[in-house]
């Protein structure tokens, strides 16, 4: 199979620990459910990220330096 | 980085612009060569100018990003076909291109890859080539000649020596090729094949017109070497940034999956114009980075690069919002509001109205459409924010000449 992480269209993919998402939804003033979704048959998904975690990608953003935005893993 | 003095950094560098921003001031500074006060007054007016153009709270980005976008397309050609650098490759382009991808297309009208080749192979049109054979689906016809014998009920396939070699190049042996083919002509057709050096001979079980006829038909759609869905590959030499020149492959029809399996291909940098097939391979992230790049590209050939690259990025934000891709409109976005009555406003009003009324949904009026419907205030830029003056008295303190309690905008 082919490395998917490799890609260049594909940013880094990374599970967040739950101090880190408690952290983030602290910030934005947000539910879990309200983060964008990535399901968990995602190719890009770390191997071991199950559902109801979340993820945190750094993208190379177009117009800031590096933009992190987060998905929460959600089944199909 | 440019040099400049360790001071003048720290300014910059305790500023809250974005690092794009940084460097480009201290390009700047460093090319005029300015004093320490000079710096940070550029810093400073630079920092208020970036400040002030950042989007306000309750700004309607969503409105500003579909004029921003609607209008140019009222200026895109209604039809264009011919891809910019390869001119043998059809691509559909402007308006039809556009509204596949808002649309999110299952398969667009052209699909079509960009595949990039790793080192050894970019810089060797022969290794190049090879590839090129590993991905162009070659049929019975690019081989040799079919012939019918109609009194013995066979079919009489003429290989062309030339022609295996050149398509099998890392096959020593010609005659194996045509074994090869003898298989898999065995294996697609169901039939017993004979083979006599670059002729193999086959027929129907039973003697019939039809089913010898029905085999040539069928012969003709098997696939040889190659994926079945790409029709034809385009070889083009590109100059690199640095000077060095590659060979990079376009191809007609996409099997992105399959493509980056091949040996050779650069899995790293090949890409495709279906975002459905990017999602299914490399995920929603990517799938969100294709559809910026793909809109903005079709923008861009049609001479309207001066969309800003922030409005297409909210589109694919919210297209890959859900961890797939939604289509804008109808069947999407649109159609899966809360609101009833903001449904019915864009599309089939009758039969959202009935629908909610047989459902017996209930409409909170929480959105823009709804609230300009009942007439009442939406709620963006000033329409969501109370303004409330200082009247109520508050414990402990005086209820007039209290500064504080005088006036208190409150957003909620």
């Amino acid at each position: 199979m082919v490395d998917v992480s490799q890609h260049n269209l594909v940013p880094e993919h990374a599970i967040l620990d739950e101090a880190g998402v408690e952290t983030v939804l602290e910030e934005y003033g947000v539910d879990r459910t309200d983060l964008p979704k990535i399901t968990r048959r995602d190719p890009a998904l770390p191997d071991d990220a199950d559902v109801g975690d979340v993820i945190e990608i750094t993208r190379e953003s177009r117009t800031a330096e590096k933009a992190l935005v987060y998905r929460l893993v959600v089944e199909s | 980085m440019t040099e400049v003095s360790s001071d003048i950094e720290t300014v910059v560098e305790s500023s809250r612009l974005p690092r794009r921003l940084k460097d480009e001031v201290y390009e700047t500074i460093a090319a005029r060569g300015v004093t320490a006060e000079e710096a940070t007054a550029i810093t400073d007016a630079v920092e208020d100018r970036y400040l002030d153009t950042r989007i306000d709270p309750l700004d309607p980005v969503g409105t500003v990003s579909a004029q921003s976008i609607g209008e140019p397309g009222t200026q895109m050609t209604m039809n264009t076909f011919h891809y910019a650098g390869v001119a043998e490759i059809d691509v559909t382009q402007g308006l039809p291109r556009l509204i596949e991808l808002v649309d999110a297309r299952k398969t667009p009208d052209t699909p079509m890859m960009t595949v990039h080749l790793e080192d050894e192979y970019a810089e060797d049109r022969e290794k190049a080539h090879e590839v090129v054979w590993d991905l162009e689906a070659t049929k019975i016809l690019a081989l040799g000649d079919i012939s019918t014998n109609v009194a013995d009920m066979l079919v009489r396939v003429d290989l062309n020596e030339g022609t295996l070699a050149e398509r099998w190049p890392t096959v020593g042996d010609v005659e194996e090729v045509a074994i090869e083919i003898a298989d898999i002509i065995e294996d697609s057709l169901g039939v017993d094949t004979a083979r006599d050096g670059m002729v193999i001979e086959f027929g129907p079980e039973q003697p019939s017109y039809r089913d010898l006829f029905r085999l040539v038909e069928q012969l003709r759609d098997v696939t040889f070497k190659g994926i079945e869905d790409v029709t034809r590959v385009v070889i083009r030499k590109e100059q690199l940034a640095d000077g060095r020149e590659e060979f990079v492959l376009y191809t007609e029809g996409s099997a992105f999956g399959d493509a980056l399996e091949i040996e050779g291909v650069d899995a790293s940098r090949t890409t495709c114009n279906n975002i459905h097939e990017i999602f299914r391979v490399l995920g929603v992230e990517a799938a969100r980075e294709t559809i910026i790049e793909e809109t903005m590209n079709t923008l861009e050939e049609q001479g309207l690069d001066d969309v800003n690259v922030r409005h297409l990025m909210l589109v694919a934000d919210i297209m890959t919002n859900d961890g797939t891709i939604q289509s804008i409109g109808r069947h999407g976005i649109s159609g899966s509001k809360d609101s009833v009555l903001a449904r019915a406003a864009f599309e089939v009003t009758v039969n959202h109205l009935l629908d909610a009324a047989v459902n017996g949904e209930i409409d909170d009026l929480n959105g823009v459409t709804e609230n300009v419907i009942v007439g009442k205030p939406i709620k963006l830029g000033t329409g969501d924010v109370d303004l409330r003056m200082g009247a109520t008295s508050r414990e402990g303190r005086p209820a007039e000449g209290d500064a504080e309690s005088e006036s208190e905008a409150q957003a909620d």
